[in-house]
């Protein structure tokens, strides 16, 4: 079961490198944290620990509805196009995705203990999404793909957490929940202020000086 | 010696049930978005009309025009007799696998693309190639599907992948990636549209253009037939779970409503996406497959990490 939920965690995260436009990247990001809640979900029932309950509530709160939805409104706001300005084409991003993938699996290999914890499937898909994340916020123009990426980069974060010791500490964990909460209002807000002053959100066009 | 009636039988069913599973699908389709929709039993009056019907043949077409649709037929008739319908075994035991299959889909695919360029007209020289850019983009996608299952379960040979594998992960990726390659096969709605004759976005429909009558009754029930064949393997994979066949009214009864339960799963699935997606741009194909193919090579990842 746990196997089915990892594979769906890889697929959303393969989706995310082929989207072209922000919804597309919005929703698969949103498929990826219900993966992520489910794995939190199920390890919790088997567990028995209340703490983690209380961080897959979260999970699905914050994760799944609330960031999704707040991004969903800022590319309703701003009212740029939704392209989200790639550097490299969707065929290139998938392939470099599937170099990480055999580039995780490699590493998790060497790092995973041949029974128990970590296991190696879950320590691919945890390295797998952060090398992912890092690559969407290189090789992406505007500053929401980026925000995804960044988002990216905590769930497999999450995920390695949970793959290594079964989580965090339960107030490390909700920190971290705040945290990327108000970074991603934060960001939201920068985004939608850059777009009012600059008419675009274009990162690579904020190095030129504004006359 | 295979049993020369049940080959009969075999092909029988396949034959009869085949246009039935378009039948269903355009239905789906149609009360999902309010319509009455067709008859479930429409492409039966269509293939009766056009077997009725005379056939009008360019003056230019050589023999391949002729020939063409006969080896269509065939291939996909052969290919079913790889795929077990109504007993634990195929008809045939021991003559092809999946990695055969595969190419005998080709084999129809390439003689129906030269008879669209034999007519010279403008329209079937686009369809074919149009038909040959997206299929050379589904088979890797389709051998890597293969490849996952014959990791998982150590053989290729059709009855043996039903006989022997039970639910896994792998299999549940590589039964994604077959979908999405039969989407693409069944010349369905993000790549294709069975629906319209609209000139710039046809690719099956633009191949077969030329052909009218019996010709083109064959080519359509080579297709429905294909069809079905693509639908069980992926029936199989996602639901391996095959009841007893014991020869006892109850089992046979609960045997045939399982078989048919899965197709009716399988082919709600692709109704739903049909209704839900857009046409891509042609060009788009590259990515939807090019998905198709990663999620094939998970499934191979998933099979040797043995989830």
């Amino acid at each position: 079961m746990h196997g089915i939920i990892l594979a769906a965690v890889l697929i959303s995260t393969y989706l995310m490198a082929i989207a072209k436009r922000m919804p597309a990247l919005i929703r698969s990001f949103r498929y990826q944290s219900f993966c992520l809640f489910l794995s939190t979900f199920i390890i919790a029932l088997a567990e028995r620990r209340p703490g983690l309950y209380i961080i897959a509530a979260l999970i699905f709160a914050l994760k799944v509805c609330l960031i999704p939805y707040l991004l969903y409104r800022i590319i309703g706001r701003i009212k740029v196009k939704q392209d989200i300005g790639l550097f490299i084409n969707p065929q290139m991003s998938l392939f470099c995705a599937l170099v990480f993938t055999y580039l995780s699996w490699l590493v998790a290999g060497y790092l995973s203990a041949p029974e128990g914890y970590p296991k190696t499937e879950m320590l691919t898909a945890a390295f797998f999404m952060v090398s992912q994340g890092m690559f969407l916020m290189i090789f992406r123009k505007t500053a929401l793909a980026q925000i995804i990426g960044l988002l990216t980069m905590e769930n497999g974060l999450f995920l390695l957490a949970s793959a290594v010791s079964g989580g965090m500490p339960f107030f490390v964990e909700i920190a971290v929940f705040f945290d990327v909460f108000m970074s991603v209002l934060i960001m939201g807000f920068f985004v939608y202020r850059i777009n009012n002053l600059f008419t675009h959100i274009d990162v690579h066009k904020l190095s030129r000086l504004k006359r | 010696m295979p049993n020369p009636l049940i080959i009969i039988l075999h092909i029988g069913v396949f034959i009869v049930l085949a246009p039935l599973i378009s039948g269903l699908i355009s239905k789906i389709k149609n009360n999902l978005r309010m319509r009455r929709g067709q008859s479930l039993l429409q492409p039966y009056y269509n293939l009766a009309k056009l077997f009725s019907k005379g056939e009008v043949i360019a003056d230019t077409a050589s023999w391949i025009f002729r020939a063409a649709p006969f080896a269509v037929f065939a291939s996909a008739l052969c290919a079913a007799l790889f795929v077990p319908v109504f007993m634990a075994a195929a008809p045939l035991p021991g003559v092809g696998d999946f990695l055969a299959l595969i190419f005998i889909f080709a084999l129809g695919r390439f003689f129906l693309a030269l008879a669209a360029l034999d007519t010279a007209s403008s329209f079937g020289g686009m369809g074919s190639s149009r038909e040959m850019f997206i299929s050379a983009l589904a088979e890797p996608a389709l051998c890597m599907a293969v490849f996952a299952i014959f990791l998982r379960c150590g053989t290729t040979d059709i009855p043996s992948i039903f006989a022997s594998c039970g639910v896994s992960v792998s299999g549940l990726a590589a039964a994604l990636a077959l979908f999405l390659v039969a989407i693409a096969e069944t010349s369905r709605m993000p790549l294709d549209n069975q629906e319209t004759h609209l000139e710039l976005t046809m690719v099956h429909e633009a191949m077969v253009l030329e052909y009218s009558g019996r010709r083109l009754a064959l080519i359509e029930a080579a297709s429905y037939i294909k069809q079905l064949v693509l639908f069980l393997l992926i029936a199989q994979i996602i639901f391996p779970v095959t009841p007893e066949y014991r020869a006892a009214p109850a089992q046979i009864f609960l045997s045939l409503a399982w078989y048919f339960g899965r197709l009716i799963i399988i082919a709600a699935a692709v109704a739903l996406l049909e209704v839900s997606v857009a046409k891509m741009r042609l060009f788009r194909a590259a990515d939807f497959l090019g998905f198709a193919f990663v999620t094939g090579i998970i499934a191979s990842l998933c099979a040797i990490l043995g989830i």
